[in-house]
């Protein structure tokens, strides 16, 4: 029986781009965050066929990438929508009503905190401080911040406006 | 009266641009420190009394001297710590994306002081803008020549509080999870990838410039002088405040060391709706909080220390009369639940356990027990720990408890 091949987790193209994180840095291992933050962007998640092939390209164990994956929030196992939207709920945002917020993003995008919308666009998180108080309460689309979060301005995200 | 250094040149709109940077003075401080030797580099932040203006308040001269010479340890790293991520604090943020190359410069000669090669900038992941402004501001200096032969590299957090720490963040920069080194040996003997590496707040690093540029003395002067009588460091300079909670203009606000938090407050145009102080937390979420009796306590390293507190990094949040300080300290305590690494079971179980007893008490299920164990687990968790956050874990709720005891003690059977 010829073995069937693994479906290769990247393009040849996503292959350079992580590759050229080896080399960033005086040492290789130090590229591996900034390699995993690129695999959760294109993937929205990180899955254990990229957990390995990162291991490998950074001469590593799996074990070690994984402990990364589970330890660092910025990363899933589960895909989260296109658009990743977290609420602010540290103590400034807090005062300022980010529980209303959380109330509103769960209407308006139709799903409960940390669920992703049926057509993969939306999920939303509550998220530690943002450093953002001066616009709390505070929102973070992907990398965008839109602070001082309304109803308005949540109705705005959830249309996929700015 | 504010004084300001940092934010001196803030109206200006294209001040994160290397042009208008250097119109106003910017890089001269490099090319005087190009001029000196690391020594003469050191000895004159050593007199400027610069603290740490990330939380710990460690004298920075001090620290670089703990370095190996560097006939001895060629191979030596400079990082920038910017993974602010304390509730409350939002100036490095802010200094970033205004001023990025005031930062840069600083990490040039903090990396000609040190005479390293390899000068990072560990910024938190959340900063989308200030990561993109500091990339352009980089390539602007490299092609400009003034990294010389300094490599700035970028690396950016994945979420994670604990980066803050020094030893946590070299740990995550080496590409494993973010848990806290039990020090010593200190990271300027043993730091990234084992080498001696000295890691600064980037306020910090961007007040060298102007120590450089108008020398040591004139530093310590605007600040809070050492009191040697008392054994006080003091404190030189000024600091950048985060003002937010319910105040009229929340931002950023430069105070020289020493001016009263009072002032402070004012400047950020006094508690919103005309209301009254009843707390302040004068350092970012986990220092503990000054009362409504307290707001005359001026804002330097030694003096909060005095009064049971800390100047972190400069995270005022203002809490007015209508606030209940129970769902305060709950807020904090889960903040520091979620972010604790779980490496020291003190800090990992009792950070929980705090949360859940606040949480509780909250819900009008407070028991007669809960006060007294809120009291004892604080006390089996300070100094049994690790590192910084784990000690916090066990101080916010009993400075709450001790300062407001009604808002405690009215979710409990009496």
């Amino acid at each position: 029986m010829t073995p069937v091949a693994a479906a290769k987790p990247f393009t040849a193209e996503e292959e350079k781009v992580l590759k050229s994180w080896t080399a960033h840095y005086p040492y290789p291992i130090m590229g591996l965050l900034e390699a995993l933050r690129q695999v959760q962007l294109w993937n929205l998640c990180v899955r254990p066929e990229h957990e390995d092939y990162v291991a490998s390209l950074f001469k590593t164990t799996r074990t070690r990438v994984h402990e990364l994956v589970t330890f660092f929030p910025m990363f899933t196992q589960a895909p989260t929508g296109r658009k990743r939207v977290g609420l602010c709920h540290g103590l400034s945002c807090a005062l300022a009503g980010s529980d209303k917020m959380a109330k509103c993003l769960e209407d308006k995008l139709g799903v409960p905190e940390g669920v992703t919308t049926k057509d993969g666009e939306f999920s939303w998180e509550e998220m530690e401080c943002l450093g953002a108080c001066d616009f709390a309460p505070a929102l973070l689309v992907n990398e965008d911040l839109q602070g001082k979060a309304t109803e308005d301005v949540v109705a705005k995200v959830a249309r996929g406006g700015k | 009266m504010s004084t300001k250094i940092l934010t001196q040149h803030f109206n200006e709109p294209k001040l994160h641009e290397l042009a208008t940077y250097r119109k106003l003075g910017g890089y001269k401080g490099l090319e005087k420190a190009l001029k000196m030797k690391p020594a003469e580099i050191a000895a004159e932040v050593a007199k400027s009394n610069l603290r740490g203006l990330g939380g710990a308040g460690f004298p920075v001269g001090g620290k670089w001297s703990t370095m190996p010479p560097a006939d001895k340890a060629p191979e030596r790293y400079v990082v920038a710590n910017y993974d602010e991520s304390e509730p409350g604090c939002f100036k490095d943020r802010v200094l970033g994306e205004r001023a990025p190359h005031q930062i840069i410069e600083g990490l040039l000669i903090a990396a000609h002081a040190v005479s390293a090669e390899w000068a990072f900038i560990f910024i938190r992941g959340e900063y989308g803008i200030p990561f993109k402004i500091l990339e352009k501001a980089i390539a602007e200096a490299d092609e400009a020549g003034l990294t010389g032969k300094v490599r700035v590299r970028l690396m950016r957090g994945a979420g994670a509080y604990i980066c803050g720490l020094d030893t946590a963040l070299l740990e995550t920069m080496e590409g494993k999870k973010a848990w806290p080194r039990q020090p010593p040996p200190f990271p300027t003997v043993v730091g990234l990838m084992g080498q001696p590496t000295v890691v600064n707040n980037v306020e910090t690093l961007a007040m060298l410039p102007h120590i450089i540029v108008n020398g040591g003395d004139w530093f310590a002067k605007l600040g809070v002088l050492p009191n040697p009588e008392k054994k006080l460091p003091g404190s030189g300079g000024t600091a950048v405040y985060s003002v937010s909670g319910d105040v009229e203009k929340p931002g950023v606000y430069e105070f020289a060391m020493g001016a009263p938090l009072r002032a402070i407050i004012d400047a950020a145009g006094g508690v919103r709706g005309g209301r009254k102080v009843k707390a302040v937390i004068p350092g970012g979420a986990s220092t503990p909080p000054l009362s409504a009796s307290e707001l005359d306590t001026p804002m330097d390293f030694d003096s909060l220390r005095s009064v049971g507190s800390f100047l972190g990094a400069g995270g005022v949040i203002v809490l007015d009369e209508t606030r209940d300080m129970s769902e305060v300290a709950h807020n904090i305590e889960r903040f520091l639940a979620h972010e604790s690494c779980g490496q020291c079971t003190p800090c990992r179980e009792g950070s929980e356990w705090t949360t859940r007893i606040l949480g509780r008490m909250l819900e009008g299920k407070g028991t007669s027990g809960d006060l007294p164990n809120l009291q004892r687990i604080g006390e089996n968790i300070t100094g049994k720990v690790i590192c910084a956050l784990g000690d916090t874990v066990g101080m916010v709720t009993r400075g709450f408890m001790k300062k407001f005891p009604d808002d405690f003690k009215s979710k409990v059977p009496a």
